[in-house]
C-alpha cells in the first residue's frame, strides 16, 4: 500500500510539473505579428519609410484598373479611332460598344482604383501631420504638394468618366463625392455628390498649393518623369482649364513653360522640349518632353491584360485586342497624315488586311512607361487655347512646331488655317494624331459638346443620351445612400 | 557409493520441493470462441495477483506452476472477456475465450474521451470505416455522401482529389469556411479551407486526401452544442473525429490486403450541335445580324468533312487501381497497427492522376503498470496531376479551361491539320481552317498535350501520448501532435499556344508549407459511485501553433521550345509578387467538462472552454464557449419495463442539449491596420493596405437540439429523430463600404450579422429480414433545413456573390437564404418576333434584339416602344440554392452470408441551381451551342423558349448577367452505388492461412432522377463558398466508376 501511495503522489507530481512546464511555454503564442507587412504605428518611423509611402502613392495611380494602363485605354476605345478584334468582355468590349451598365468591370474597377488612390492620399496627408516632428518641414511641404497634385489629377480623370463636361453647364452638373478626410473605419459611408463646378474648385485649390511647394527638378531625370515637380502641376493646369474652356488661363498657364518662340522649351524648372524624333519618348522614357509618366519594370509590370502594348500592339508581340479603324472619318484615313509622316512609319503596322498600333513597342512583360502628360500635348493645349483668344501666329507656330517635327516637309495649306475656325479644326486633327492612344479622344469630343462618332456595328452616342458618360457603380449606390446614379 | 549420494540428492530434493514449495502446475490450451483456433500471449495469473503468471505460446498452450493452495487462475488478454477459472482438482485446464462485447460495441469518441454509445446524450452520427474502405475515391470524405443525418456532403465535379462541399446542419458562416473541424486522432488537421492563403494551380490536392480510407475505423460527427463545445471556437460548423484502426484480438497477428481495380468514364455530357447543325445555326445567326455567311466545312485527308467530337479529346475512359496491406495485433500490453497503402487513379479527364504512397503505424504500448505510451503516425506522399478544367474555385472563366473548351469549340474544325500539325491561328486561337471567324478560344488538343500543373505532397500527421494512471480513477494524458505538409506545385504554359503564348512560355513554381504542432495535457477522472452514480470530469489545456508559408518563382520566354521545366532556361525572370506569403496563428485553451449519470437512467453532461486566439486585438483575444445536456433512457424506467409496450419498445431515449460554440477563421492578422510594401517602377513603397479592426471578436453560435431515439423489437428497428436550431451571432463581415471612401479592399471586418439554421433529422435503422438464409438491413436517413439571413452589415447591405469575379449570381439579402439565386427574370420568347422577353425590377416586360437599324433601340416594350436597357439591377432572389431536404437511403441485403449486395441512394430537393454553363451553350457568338438551340425561333407565330439566333448576342441567353431562364430546380435522385459481392467459405482455403477472402464487383454514380439539365445538380463551381454555392458555370461533369475488387484477411 505504502508504495502505492508513493508511487501515486510521483505520478501526480510528474503531471503537474509537466503543466507548469506547458503553462510558461505559451505566453507569446497568442503575440504574434506579421512578417511581410509593416504595422500602422510604424509606418512614420524613419525619413525612408515616408518618402516609400510617398512612392506608394504614386504607386496607388499606377493601378492597372487606372492610370497604369486601362484609363487610357478606356478614352481612346470609347471614341471610333480603334475597332474590337476579340469580343472579350474582360477587355473593354462593354465600353466599346457603350453597352456598359452600373455593374460593369470597368465601371466598377475604374471608380475603385481613383478613390483608393485618393484615400490612401488623404491617409498619408493625416498621417504626415500627425508625426510632424518627424520629418524635415522641407520635405513636410514637399510631400504635402505632391501628394495633393495626385489628389487633384485623381477627381479630374474621374470627372472626364463619370461626369457631364464642365462645359456644358458651366459645371452645375452632378459631380462626384468629394472625399477629402482619411477613412479607415465603417463611418462616413454615406456623401453626396459634389457639383462638377465644385470639384473643379477643389482641384484647382490642390494645383495652385502644389505648384508652389514642389522642387523645380530632381536628383535625376528617372525621378523627374516619375516624381511631380512645378513644371508638372503647370502642365496639368494648361489641361485642366482647356477642359474647363478657360482658354484665357491656359495660356496663362502654358506660357510659363512654353518659351516665346520656336524652338519651344521651358526655360526654368525641368527644361521640356520636344525631342528630335517622336519616337524616342516611347523608346527612352526620361527624355525631358516626358512630363509624367507611370514607371513599368520587369519586376514591376502593368498587370495581366492592363497593358497598353496588349491592347493594341499585334498579335505575337501584343494580343491585338483593338485595331485601328480604317475608314473614312478615322483618323487613320486622314488625307491631311501622310504616309511618310514619322508617327505612320513608327507607330502603325500593317498586317495583312488588319492594320495595328505600336505606339506601345515593348512585348512581354510590356514595360512601357504610361506616357500621362507629355510636352507635345501642352503645346496643343496652347495651340488651342491661343486659337481660341484669338493669337493665331501663335497658335499656327506651335501647331507647325508639333507637325514638322514628324513631317519636317508638311505644309499646311492656306485653308487649313486660314481663319480662326480654320486653325482650331486644324489643331483638333492635329491632337488626334499626335496624342492617339494616349487617352484624349474622349474627353476631346465632350469637352467641346461633340458627339462620340459611330464605329463598325456601333452606333454614335449623341451628347444627351446616358451613355454618353459612365455610369455610377452599383456597389457605390449600394452603400452610399447620398449617391445619386448619371 | 555414488548411487546412494544421488538417490539421497533427490530424496532431499524431494523433501524440500515436497516440503517448501508444495507447488502444482497446470497446463492446458485456451481457444477463442470465434473460430476455434489457439490464442496466443493470453496472461494466466493466480487470481487477485498482480504480476508474474505464464503467457499462452503461439498454439495457446500454457503451463503455469503455482503454489498447492491456489484455488483459482485468471486468463485475460486483450479484447476478450477475463475469466477466473476454479482449479478443483484439475491438473489440465482448456479455456474458451468468449470476445469482449464491450469493446465491440458501439463506442463514440468525443471531446478528449470515448464514451459508449448508449450512454451519449447529444447529436451525434457515426459511420463505420468499413462502410466507405472499398469506395473509389481519393479522400475519404467524398465517400460520406447519404450516410449520416444532418450531414451533407456533395462533390462538385469529377477532378480527382479535390474537396467535396461539406455542410453539418447548413452553412454557419458567412466570410468564414463552413467546412467541419476535423480531427484526426486528437489532431486537429489542416482541411481545405486552409488553402485559402497558400496558392496552388489546376491540380487540386485536398490535404484529406492524404488519408489512407482503409486506415479509418470510424468517424463520429458530432453537431450539437453539448457535442461541441469541448472543442469551442472551431466547433460552429460541427466537428468530424475520425478514430484510425487499432490492433485488436488477442496476439495473433490479422493482416488485410485490400485491392481494386477501378474504370471511369465521364457521365451524363451535354449534346451539342454537331459540324453540319452548327453551320446551319451560325450561319443563320450571321444573316439575321445582316453579317455574311462565315462558317463553312473543312476535310480531312480521305476528303470526309471534319466533325470533331471535342469531348472526346478532352476525356477519356480512366483506369486506376489500389491496393494496401494492413498488419495488426494486441496482447495485453501493447496493440499495434501497421498499414502500407497504395492508390494510382487516372480520372476521367485527360492527364488527370492521383497517385498516393502511405504509411501508417499506430502503437500503444503499457511500459510500466501505470504508463502507457503510444503513437499514431501517419505518413503519405502524394502527387496529383490535372490539366486546366475550369472547374476549381475561381477557375469558371478560365480562357483555357477545358470544361467551357468541350462544349464550346466548334466542331467543324479538326484538333490537327491533315499534314498532322495543331491547327491553330498565328493569332492564338483556335484554327480556323475554312471558317471566316473564330472558331474557339484555345485548341483543347495542344494545351492538354503541352501544358502541365502538378501539385505533390509530403504530409506528416502524429500524435504521441502518454498516459498515466495516477489512481484507478484518476488518469492524466499528455499529447504532442504534429501535422506538416510540404507542398511543391509546379505549373508550366507551353510558348506556342494558349495563355502561355503572349509570355512565350511561362514555368511557375511555388514551394508551401502548412505546419502545425500542438500540446495537449488533460486530466480525467471517471469512477461509479454505490453502483449507481457514473461521474466522468475532464480538465484540460491545450496550445496550438500553426505555421502557413508560401514563396515561388516565375519565369517566361523560354529561351528554346525544348525547355518544359522552371530549371530550364529562360530570357524573362519574374518572380510573381502575389505567391509569397507568410502567416502564423496560435490558440491557447483551457477546457473542462462532466458527465454523470444516474443508473444509467438519467444523464447530465456539461462541457465548458475559454479560447484565445493571436489574429484577435488586445483585449478581445479569449471567447467563452460551452453547452450542456440532459437525457432520459424512459425505457430504464419501472413503469415503463412494466407496460406491455415495453415488449415491442424495447428502448427509448430523450435528450435535449444547448450551448454556445464558436467560429474561428479570421485571418491571422485580421484585427491589425497594415502597410503592405512593394514596388514603384524600381523605388520601393511603402502601401495603406489593410483597414483593421482592434474591436474583432469571435462568431458564436447558440444551437439548441431536441432528440429521441427508440428502438423497437430488440434493436430491430431503430428510429432516431432530431430537431435542431442553430443561431448565430455576431457573424465577421467584410462589411461594405462605399467605394469612394477608398478603405483597402472597399471592406471593413466587423461581427455584424446574424443567421439561423433549423431543422428535422429522422434517421431510421432497421433489419428488414434475419434468416438464417437471407439478410436484409436498410438505414434510411432525411434531413430538412431552413437557413435565413437575419441581419447583414450596415443597415443589412445586401451581399453580392460573384462567380470566378465575373458573374454577379447570388445575394445575401436579409430574410432569405445564404447566397440565394440572384438573376433577371425572364418571360420566354415573344412568339412574335423571336426575341426574349425580359421583366424588370417591378415586372414590366422588356424586349431585347441584337441588331436594329441604326438610331433605334435594342431595348424595346412589347408594343415597340424604346425600353431603357435592362441590366444587372433588375436582378431578383430567383430561388434559394441551398437543398431544403436531403438525405440517403442504404440497403445491405445478404444471402448466407456468402453473397452480399449493397444498394445505395442519396436525395436532395427543394433548391435551385444557375446553370450558366447553359448561358454559354447557347450564346450566339462563335460558341458552340447545345442541341436544343435547333428550336430556335424562325417563323412568327412560333412557340419556343430559344429566341431567334443573331450573331454576336450575348444577351439573350444570360452572357451578359444571368436570367431566370438559366435557373433550374435542382431536386434529385441518384442511385449512387450498387455493389455486389461473393464471399468465399473458411473451409476452401483449409491450410494456407487464409481466414477470409471476398470479391466484389461496384457501380458508383449509376443513374440520376431529375429535372435538371445541366450533367449534375450537386455541381458547385465555387466549390465550399459561402456565398456563391449553386453554380454550375464551364464544370467538368462527374465520372460513372466501375470497379472490381477483393478484401482477403489473414
Amino acid at each position: 500500500m505504502k508504495t502505492n501511495k508513493k508511487i501515486t503522489t510521483a505520478l501526480t507530481a510528474f503531471s503537474f510539473i509537466l503543466v507548469l512546464g506547458f503553462i510558461s511555454c505559451k505566453k507569446d503564442i497568442l503575440n504574434l505579428t506579421p512578417k511581410t507587412q509593416i504595422a500602422e504605428e510604424n509606418a512614420f518611423d524613419t525619413p525612408e519609410r515616408v518618402l516609400a509611402q510617398v512612392n506608394g502613392l504614386y504607386d496607388a495611380l499606377k493601378s492597372g484598373n487606372f492610370l497604369g494602363g486601362r484609363y487610357l485605354v478606356y478614352n481612346d476605345i470609347r471614341a471610333e479611332e480603334f475597332l474590337n478584334r476579340l469580343t472579350n468582355g474582360v477587355t473593354g468590349l462593354q465600353t466599346w460598344s457603350h453597352t456598359l451598365t452600373s455593374s460593369a468591370n470597368e465601371v466598377e474597377n475604374l471608380w475603385g482604383a481613383a478613390y483608393t488612390a485618393i484615400n490612401r492620399i488623404n491617409v498619408f496627408l493625416k498621417g504626415l501631420n500627425d508625426h510632424k516632428d518627424k520629418v524635415d518641414p522641407t520635405l513636410f511641404t514637399q510631400y504635402t504638394a505632391e501628394a495633393k497634385f495626385m489628389r487633384a489629377l485623381c477627381y479630374y480623370d474621374l470627372l472626364t468618366l463619370y461626369a457631364r463636361p464642365y462645359t456644358k453647364d458651366n459645371g452645375a452638373s452632378p459631380g462626384l463625392p468629394l472625399r477629402l478626410k482619411a477613412e479607415t473605419t465603417t463611418a462616413n459611408n454615406d456623401l453626396a455628390r459634389s457639383s462638377v463646378k465644385e470639384v473643379y474648385n477643389q482641384i484647382l485649390a490642390d494645383l495652385n498649393e502644389a505648384e508652389n511647394n514642389l522642387p523645380l527638378k530632381y536628383s535625376s531625370s528617372s525621378l523627374d518623369v516619375t516624381r511631380a515637380h512645378r513644371n508638372t502641376v503647370i502642365a496639368l493646369k494648361t489641361r485642366i482649364y482647356l477642359s474647363m474652356g478657360q482658354y484665357s488661363d491656359v495660356v496663362t498657364q502654358a506660357s510659363k513653360i512654353v518659351s516665346a518662340s520656336a524652338p519651344f522649351q521651358a526655360s526654368s524648372g525641368v527644361q521640356h522640349k520636344l525631342e528630335a524624333s517622336v519616337a524616342t519618348p516611347f523608346t527612352n522614357y526620361t527624355t525631358t518632353e516626358s512630363v509624367f509618366s507611370m514607371p513599368m519594370t520587369e519586376g514591376d509590370p502593368p498587370g495581366t491584360q492592363n497593358q497598353l502594348g496588349y491592347y493594341y500592339n499585334k498579335p505575337g508581340v501584343g494580343n491585338g485586342e483593338y485595331s485601328l479603324n480604317k475608314v473614312a472619318g478615322g483618323i487613320l484615313a486622314d488625307t491631311s497624315w501622310k504616309a511618310t509622316d514619322a508617327r505612320k512609319v513608327n507607330f502603325v503596322e500593317a498586317v495583312g488586311t488588319t492594320t495595328y498600333f505600336k505606339k506601345f513597342n515593348k512585348p512581354a512583360p510590356y514595360t512601357d512607361y504610361v506616357p500621362l502628360i507629355r510636352y507635345a500635348e501642352v503645346l496643343l493645349n496652347y495651340a488651342e487655347a491661343a486659337a481660341q483668344t484669338n493669337d493665331l501666329t501663335k497658335a499656327i507656330a506651335l501647331l507647325k512646331a508639333v507637325r514638322n517635327r514628324s513631317d519636317a516637309a508638311y505644309v499646311f495649306s492656306p485653308a487649313s488655317i486660314g481663319t480662326q475656325a480654320d486653325v482650331i479644326k486644324t489643331i483638333l486633327i492635329e491632337r488626334r494624331i499626335e496624342l492617339l492612344g494616349e487617352g484624349f479622344r474622349s474627353n476631346d469630343l465632350l469637352r467641346l459638346g461633340q458627339p462620340i462618332p459611330a464605329k463598325a456595328n456601333v452606333n454614335a452616342v449623341q451628347p444627351t443620351q446616358a451613355e454618353y458618360i459612365w455610369p455610377i457603380p452599383n456597389s457605390e449606390l449600394l452603400a452610399n445612400k447620398l449617391m445619386t446614379p448619371n | 557409493m555414488k548411487k546412494t549420494i544421488t538417490a539421497l540428492s533427490i530424496l532431499l530434493v524431494g523433501i524440500a520441493s515436497y516440503g517448501f514449495s508444495q507447488n502444482k502446475t497446470i497446463t492446458g490450451t485456451v481457444t477463442s470462441a470465434e473460430d476455434k483456433q489457439g490464442l496466443p500471449g493470453v496472461t494466466i495469473r493466480i487470481t487477485g495477483a498482480k504480476s508474474g503468471g505464464a503467457q499462452t505460446n503461439v498454439e495457446g498452450e500454457y503451463s503455469i506452476e503455482v503454489p498447492q493452495e491456489v484455488q483459482s487462475l485468471t486468463f485475460s488478454t486483450m479484447s476478450y472477456v477475463s475469466q477466473d477459472i476454479a482449479i478443483g482438482t484439475k491438473t489440465k485446464i482448456d479455456v474458451v475465450m468468449v470476445p469482449d462485447k464491450k469493446i465491440l460495441e458501439e463506442l463514440v469518441v468525443m471531446g478528449y474521451a470515448v464514451q459508449s454509445k448508449k450512454d451519449v446524450t447529444s447529436a451525434v452520427s457515426t459511420i463505420k470505416g468499413d462502410a466507405i474502405k472499398d469506395a473509389p475515391v481519393q479522400s475519404f470524405e467524398q465517400a460520406l455522401a447519404g450516410k449520416a443525418t444532418g450531414v451533407n456532403v456533395t462533390l462538385p465535379n469529377g477532378v480527382l482529389n479535390n474537396a467535396p462541399v461539406i455542410r453539418v446542419r447548413g452553412f454557419n458562416s458567412i466570410t468564414n469556411s463552413s467546412y467541419p473541424l476535423i480531427i484526426l486522432d486528437g489532431v486537429p488537421i489542416f482541411s481545405q479551407s486552409a488553402f485559402a492563403n497558400v496558392p496552388t494551380n489546376s491540380a487540386a490536392n485536398n490535404p484529406l486526401g492524404d488519408i489512407n480510407p482503409a486506415d479509418i475505423e470510424s468517424i463520429d460527427i458530432l453537431k450539437d452544442a453539448a457535442a461541441t463545445a469541448i472543442y469551442g471556437s472551431r466547433a460552429a460548423n460541427g466537428v468530424m473525429v475520425i478514430t484510425t484502426k487499432k490492433g485488436k484480438s488477442g496476439g495473433k497477428v490479422r493482416v488485410a490486403y485490400n485491392s481494386w481495380l477501378g474504370v471511369s468514364q465521364v457521365y451524363n455530357m451535354p449534346e451539342v450541335l454537331n459540324a453540319k447543325q452548327y453551320m446551319e445555326i451560325k450561319n443563320e445567326a450571321r444573316r439575321n445580324a445582316n453579317l455574311t455567311d462565315a462558317y463553312f466545312p473543312s476535310f480531312n485527308a480521305d476528303g470526309s468533312e471534319v466533325d470533331t467530337r471535342w469531348a472526346d479529346v478532352v476525356y477519356q475512359t480512366g483506369v486506376s487501381t489500389n491496393n494496401d496491406i494492413s498488419m495488426s495485433g494486441a496482447t495485453e500490453s501493447t496493440s499495434y497497427y501497421l498499414s502500407l497503402g497504395y492508390s494510382d487513379q487516372n480520372g476521367f479527364i485527360r492527364k488527370n492522376e492521383f497517385q498516393r504512397k502511405s504509411i501508417r503505424f499506430n502503437l500503444d504500448q503499457q511500459v510500466l503498470r501505470r504508463i502507457k505510451v503510444g503513437s499514431l503516425i501517419n505518413y503519405t506522399s502524394n502527387f496529383n496531376s490535372a490539366p486546366n478544367t475550369g472547374s476549381l474555385p475561381g477557375e469558371g472563366f478560365a480562357t483555357g479551361g477545358l470544361g467551357r473548351l468541350a462544349f464550346v469549340t466548334a466542331p467543324n474544325v479538326a484538333p490537327r491539320n491533315p499534314d498532322g500539325s495543331y491547327n491553330i491561328t498565328t493569332t492564338n486561337s483556335m484554327g480556323l481552317s475554312n471558317n471566316l471567324s473564330q472558331t474557339g478560344f484555345y485548341n483543347p488538343q495542344l494545351i492538354l498535350d503541352k501544358n502541365i500543373f502538378t501539385s505533390s505532397s509530403d504530409h506528416l500527421i502524429a500524435s504521441l501520448f502518454a498516459e498515466v494512471e495516477i489512481l484507478k480513477s484518476l488518469k492524466f494524458k499528455t499529447v504532442y501532435l504534429v501535422d506538416n505538409n510540404k507542398i511543391e506545385a509546379i505549373s508550366f504554359l507551353n510558348p506556342l499556344h494558349g495563355d502561355g503564348f503572349t509570355n512565350h512560355g511561362v514555368a511557375n513554381n511555388i514551394s508551401a508549407t502548412l505546419s502545425k504542432s500542438g500540446w495537449t495535457n488533460h486530466l480525467n477522472f471517471q469512477k461509479t459511485f454505490a453502483e449507481k452514480h457514473s461521474i466522468m470530469l475532464l480538465a484540460g489545456t491545450e496550445q496550438l501553433y500553426s505555421l502557413s508559408d508560401a514563396w515561388g518563382g516565375s519565369r517566361q520566354n523560354v529561351a528554346d521550345d525544348f525547355f518544359e521545366t522552371y530549371q530550364g532556361n529562360f530570357l524573362t525572370n519574374n518572380p510573381p509578387t502575389t505567391v509569397n506569403f507568410q502567416g502564423e496563428n496560435g490558440f491557447l485553451s483551457y477546457f473542462t467538462s462532466a458527465n454523470y449519470d444516474l443508473k444509467k437512467k438519467y444523464f447530465l453532461t456539461a462541457s465548458a472552454r475559454r479560447d484565445g486566439f493571436s489574429g484577435l486585438a488586445e483585449g478581445n483575444k479569449f471567447g467563452n464557449f460551452w453547452g450542456t445536456s440532459v437525457g432520459w433512457a424512459l425505457s430504464e424506467e419501472d413503469f415503463f419495463k412494466s407496460m406491455s409496450l415495453s415488449n415491442t419498445i424495447n428502448s427509448v431515449k430523450l435528450r435535449a442539449s444547448y450551448g454556445k460554440v464558436g467560429n474561428m477563421g479570421i485571418p491571422d492578422f485580421g484585427s491589425l491596420s497594415l502597410y503592405n510594401s512593394a514596388l514603384y517602377g524600381d523605388l520601393n513603397t511603402i502601401t495603406y493596405a489593410q483597414a483593421g479592426n482592434p474591436t474583432l471578436k469571435w462568431e458564436t453560435s447558440t444551437k439548441s437540439d431536441l432528440g429521441l431515439v427508440v428502438g423497437f423489437l430488440k434493436d430491430r428497428i431503430q428510429f432516431e429523430a432530431s430537431y435542431f436550431n442553430n443561431n448565430i451571432n455576431g457573424l465577421v463581415l467584410n462589411s461594405p463600404q462605399a467605394p469612394s471612401k477608398g478603405i483597402p479592399n472597399n471592406a471593413i471586418l466587423i461581427n455584424v450579422g446574424s443567421m439561423y439554421n433549423k431543422g428535422l433529422e429522422l434517421s431510421v435503422q432497421s433489419t428488414n429480414i434475419n434468416t438464417s438464409r437471407f439478410y436484409w438491413s436498410s438505414n434510411t436517413n432525411f434531413t430538412t433545413i431552413k437557413n435565413e439571413v437575419t441581419a447583414l452589415a450596415d443597415g443589412n447591405a445586401d451581399i453580392v456573390g460573384t462567380t470566378s469575379t465575373l458573374e454577379r449570381t447570388n445575394i445575401t439579402r436579409v430574410g432569405y437564404s445564404l447566397g440565394s439565386i440572384y438573376a433577371v427574370r425572364t418571360a420566354g420568347v415573344n412568339p412574335d418576333n423571336g426575341q426574349r422577353i425580359f421583366l424588370t425590377k417591378d415586372g414590366v416586360k422588356v424586349q431585347y434584339s441584337h441588331v436594329v437599324p441604326a438610331g433605334k433601340s435594342r431595348w424595346t416594350y412589347l408594343d415597340g416602344t424604346t425600353a431603357p436597357a435592362i441590366t444587372a439591377s433588375d436582378a431578383v432572389v430567383v430561388g434559394n440554392a441551398l437543398p431544403k431536404w436531403y438525405g440517403g437511403f442504404n440497403n445491405t441485403l445478404k444471402y448466407k452470408d456468402k453473397i452480399d449486395l449493397n444498394i445505395g441512394i442519396t436525395f436532395a430537393g427543394g433548391y435551385y441551381v444557375y446553370n450558366g454553363s447553359q448561358a454559354g451553350m447557347r450564346d450566339q457568338r462563335f460558341w458552340n451551342n447545345e442541341v436544343e438551340v435547333m428550336e430556335r425561333w424562325t417563323y412568327a407565330g412560333q412557340n419556343t423558349n430559344i429566341p431567334r439566333v443573331v450573331f454576336g448576342d450575348n444577351v439573350s441567353n444570360g452572357s451578359s448577367f444571368p436570367i431566370s431562364e438559366n435557373v433550374e430546380r435542382g431536386d434529385f435522385v441518384k442511385l449512387k452505388n450498387v455493389s455486389l459481392g461473393y464471399t468465399f467459405e473458411e473451409k476452401v482455403f483449409g491450410k494456407t492461412g487464409i481466414k477470409s477472402l471476398r470479391v466484389y464487383a461496384q457501380v458508383t454514380n449509376i443513374y440520376t432522377l431529375t429535372k435538371y439539365s445541366g450533367p449534375d445538380p450537386e455541381v458547385s463551381t465555387n466549390g465550399n463558398s459561402n456565398l456563391t454555392p449553386g453554380v454550375d458555370r464551364n464544370t467538368v461533369p462527374q465520372a460513372t466508376n466501375y470497379t472490381f475488387g477483393l478484401n482477403l484477411g489473414l
